[in-house]
């Protein structure tokens, strides 16, 4: 586990001074926008617009991240679930390059011109987690240079813009974004004091590095602001989240995590012009019905809230006597406080549609070696999961399929191995029998019935690339097929084949819930025929696949 | 893990290949099973019981509710009949279902193996293919001897005709030839050769089995059977020098015997040579082997004895028009 909330409890002064910071840099921008800081934030009368991109590479002179795509999916979710964005005003784009980035862009500009249009208040959310290096952002080999994208989002038909850039920097021993020590782009100056409306955050400063933790699943900045905006951050108590409040939250939690790194502190940057509109309610707690909340009677202190994939989805830090409302999505989760000498450990079912309270005195003491999140970090890297299949497999050659190898309907299991060998690789074991029942129809002999059967063993690797809930897919297989067929006439002899056949596979895995995936894939084999003649053969298998995450 | 993965595939790669094979099927469907060679007897005659023996003299015997010693004759034809037959196919055991050693198109060969029942002797069964024809041989030859050692102990051909085993064919045992190469041919040294000719292509089906004896040019004797679905069958054969008729010749029998599968039957004699040349006698029997019905073509006072009506009706192995 990483030892960043022992660092937390020790910066916990420090979102004061990164507040401080922020104002200095917002008075910088715009003294009136400080004035109207204050004032009621105007979040239920805005038309909300986002584009959210993460990519895991940057080019082949930097090294490929862990984390970035998952950001995008965290903050896509988080936005649309409780930032008050609809999905269809929301594109999230995974691996993407500069080019779909500036037409999501302009598709989104689109329909906030027809917004405003309509004598609605417009914002554009942009987040971008992945590489920068040398002023522009890294969309895997394309490149948007920084001040281009100011100017286009200075220049869009919008009344709020904001940009969260959870970019990159290198040199560093640990897991940082980047590949080699570069000068950091400043956005609090140049191109950034003369964007008008436009609010800027950044995971670090200049010459930084932005680090990703294993234990978080995530960057240490989106994961803290993440957190902060399903309620941590949520200061004032009101059940929302601003804009500041998330800021100063994830910049006091980035800090204090990543100051004893090997790639040294990280310290996120804000730039502030809001023109007039005040703060701004970035995520409504209170929109979802469902939820948890630590009554004020919890003891006061940190709680981690931990998925089953071991990740720490969302942290709190309780005051005393003070109820706070953390908007978790439906699902269980383990929850933990650290003590001095031991943790407190319980879990919580966040139900769909109901609020739940949370029931401290049910916690268990337990050992700091029990740490939920210290054994999801070992086991993180590589996972399994288990399915059942159903398909049919059919050769393209007509003579074959009808005399020779007939088309059969296949059921089997299958197990895949994920983020074995590289992350989104996935390696995959798959046993499948099949059978049908067939006349033999040669030109001397017609008529014999017998009973066809396939067994089918395999092992494929697929590289996915997972866009939101569905991950198309491609790769390899070898599989080892044993064919057979009994006759009813024991005149004539049982015959069996076998062969290897090297084939490729692709498809989509649709996630249902988050254990459950059903996927739809093709396969594309070859087959070599040798007992009557050498034969060069195809086939191909249709198949929808369950499976599940244990 | 990594290693059983690189592993895996070098194993699976040893463990191919089979018999899986269209033209394998096509193989052995030439080759007769004995079902269709075998003639069906009813259950009284599988069971043996009183079959007589040969050349039994005319009147002795036959009585009107006596056993009808002809029946049992034409049984015994029968079972010696099949016999033969399963002594030939016999041979071909070794082939029918295992996959052949060496696959070309059109052509298949099993072995060579060793000959057991011949020591110092290996044998292969080779089969050709010309279109729907198929020419088959099982050969021997000296150990260690070249290809040009290979002699023939039995060919045989088919013509298929599209169905299971559906087709006309042949197929001989070389006997003389087996003598030749040394072989000791046992019980059947006075044959030179046995054929057997049929067609399982339409109802009724027929095979023919043709005796040629040491040193003979033509057949010495003919077995034919036929026999339909519904179990009816049908011996058909011709016995030289049987003293059959009182007289100082000797008879040539022409018998041809009709029987249901519950073993009532009607039998027809014709004295080909001897001293009642021209003579024809019929017989019909019960399920039990009783006379029902006698008629004989040269008695002019009392020419049938019995009914007519208790003769079974085996009409369908009439020859269609």
């Amino acid at each position: 586990m990483s030892d960043g909330p022992e660092k937390q409890v020790r910066a916990r002064l420090a979102p004061v001074a990164a507040w401080a910071r922020a104002m200095a840099s917002a008075m910088r921008a715009s003294i009136p926008a400080l004035i109207l800081a204050s004032t009621a934030a105007h979040a239920d009368t805005l038309h909300r617009f986002a584009l959210i991109a993460g990519n895991d590479t940057g080019g082949s002179d930097t090294r490929p991240l862990s984390y970035a795509r998952d950001d995008a999916r965290k903050m896509h979710d988080l936005l649309t679930r409780l930032g008050g964005v609809a999905p269809a005003d929301a594109k999230l784009l995974l691996d993407d390059d500069a080019k779909d980035f500036l037409v999501a862009l302009s598709e989104l500009e689109q329909r906030a011109r027809a917004a405003q249009a309509r004598g609605e208040r417009t914002a554009l959310f942009v987040y971008y987690s992945g590489h920068a290096k040398d002023g522009a952002l890294r969309l895997g080999a394309s490149q948007l240079a920084f001040d281009a994208l100011k100017r286009r989002l200075a220049d869009a038909p919008v009344d709020i813009r904001i940009a969260i850039l959870d970019s990159c920097r290198s040199g560093a021993l640990t897991r940082t974004k980047g590949a080699r020590k570069a000068p950091a782009f400043d956005v609090e100056s140049g191109a950034a004091r003369d964007a008008r409306g436009v609010v800027i955050l950044t995971s670090s400063a200049a010459d930084e590095d932005s680090q990703e933790s294993d234990a978080l699943g995530g960057s240490y900045f989106s994961h803290h602001l993440a957190s902060g905006l399903l309620g941590d951050a949520d200061r004032s108590g009101d059940g929302r989240v601003t804009l500041f409040e998330a800021y100063s939250h994830a910049y006091a939690r980035t800090v204090a995590d990543t100051a004893d790194s090997s790639a040294g502190p990280q310290h996120p940057t804000f730039s502030y012009d809001l023109a007039g509109n005040g703060d701004l309610v970035l995520t409504d707690l209170r929109t979802s019905a469902e939820g948890l909340v630590v009554p004020g009677n919890a003891p006061a202190g940190a709680y981690y809230f931990v998925d089953p994939g071991g990740m720490v989805v969302a942290e709190l830090d309780k005051a005393a006597d003070t109820e706070r409302r953390v908007a978790l999505a439906p699902g269980t989760y383990r929850v933990k406080r650290r003590l001095s000498d031991r943790l407190r450990i319980g879990e919580v079912e966040v139900a769909r549609g109901r609020t739940t309270i949370l029931q401290e005195p049910r916690f268990k003491d337990a050992p700091f070696s029990d740490d939920p999140v210290k054994g999801a970090m070992l086991d993180k890297g590589a996972w399994w999961t288990f399915g059942l299949t159903g398909g049919f497999q059919s050769f393209f050659d007509a003579q074959t399929r009808q005399s020779l190898f007939l088309s059969v309907p296949l059921f089997g299991a299958e197990a895949e191995l994920h983020d074995y060998f590289r992350r989104d690789w996935v390696w995959g074991f798959d046993a499948a029998v099949g059978g049908t029942n067939g006349a033999l129809a040669l030109p001397t002999l017609e008529g014999p019935a017998y009973r066809y059967s396939v067994v089918n063993v395999g092992t494929s690797l697929t590289a996915e690339w997972p866009v939101g809930r569905v991950a198309p897919f491609v790769g390899v297989r070898v599989a080892y097929l044993i064919m057979g067929r009994k006759f009813d006439d024991g005149a004539f002899p049982d015959q069996r084949f076998a062969m290897v056949s090297p084939g490729l596979a692709t498809g989509a895995r649709f996630q249902l819930t988050r254990r459950l995936n059903l996927t739809a894939r093709t396969r594309l084999q070859y087959l070599q025929y040798t007992v009557d003649a050498q034969r060069s053969l195809g086939f191909w298998e249709l198949a929808a696949l369950l499976t599940y995450q244990p | 893990m990594r290693k059983l993965a690189l592993a895996l595939p070098c194993l699976l790669a040893v463990a191919c290949g089979g018999d899986f094979s269209n033209d394998d099927l096509e193989f052995q469907n030439a080759l007769p099973q004995r079902e269709d060679l075998a003639a069906k007897l009813p259950d009284s005659a599988r069971s043996g019981q009183g079959l007589g023996t040969r050349g039994q003299r005319l009147g002795a015997s036959q009585v009107l509710g006596g056993t009808s010693q002809l029946a049992l004759q034409a049984y015994q034809a029968g079972t010696q009949f099949n016999t033969s037959v399963d002594g030939l196919l016999s041979l071909l055991e070794l082939f029918r279902n295992a996959p052949p050693t060496t696959r070309e198109t059109d052509r298949r060969i099993w072995g060579p193996f060793p000959a057991d029942e011949h020591p110092g002797h290996e044998l292969r069964f080779v089969m050709n293919r010309q279109g729907d024809s198929f020419a088959y041989l099982l050969q021997y030859r000296p150990q260690g001897g070249g290809e040009g050692a290979w002699w023939t102990y039995l060919p045989g051909t088919f013509k298929a005709d599209g169905g299971i085993r559906k087709g006309t064919g042949t197929l001989a045992l070389d006997l003389k030839e087996a003598r030749k190469n040394g072989f000791d041919t046992k019980e059947a040294t006075a044959l030179d050769r046995l054929d057997i000719d049929y067609q399982t292509l339409a109802l009724p089906t027929n095979v023919e089995l043709l005796f040629t004896g040491a040193g003979a040019t033509t057949p010495l004797t003919r077995y034919a059977s036929r026999q339909t679905p519904q179990g009816l069958g049908e011996m058909a054969f011709r016995l030289p020098g049987v003293d059959f008729v009182p007289g100082g010749l000797m008879e040539t029998l022409d018998i041809l015997a009709r029987w249901t599968p519950d073993g009532r039957g009607v039998l027809v004699l014709n004295i080909l040579e001897g001293d009642a040349k021209g003579a024809q006698y019929t017989e019909c029997w019960d399920a039990r082997t009783r006379i029902t019905f006698m008629q004989r073509n040269w008695d002019f006072l009392n020419p049938t004895e019995g009914s007519r009506a208790t003769c079974p009706d085996v009409s369908a192995l009439d020859p269609q028009p």
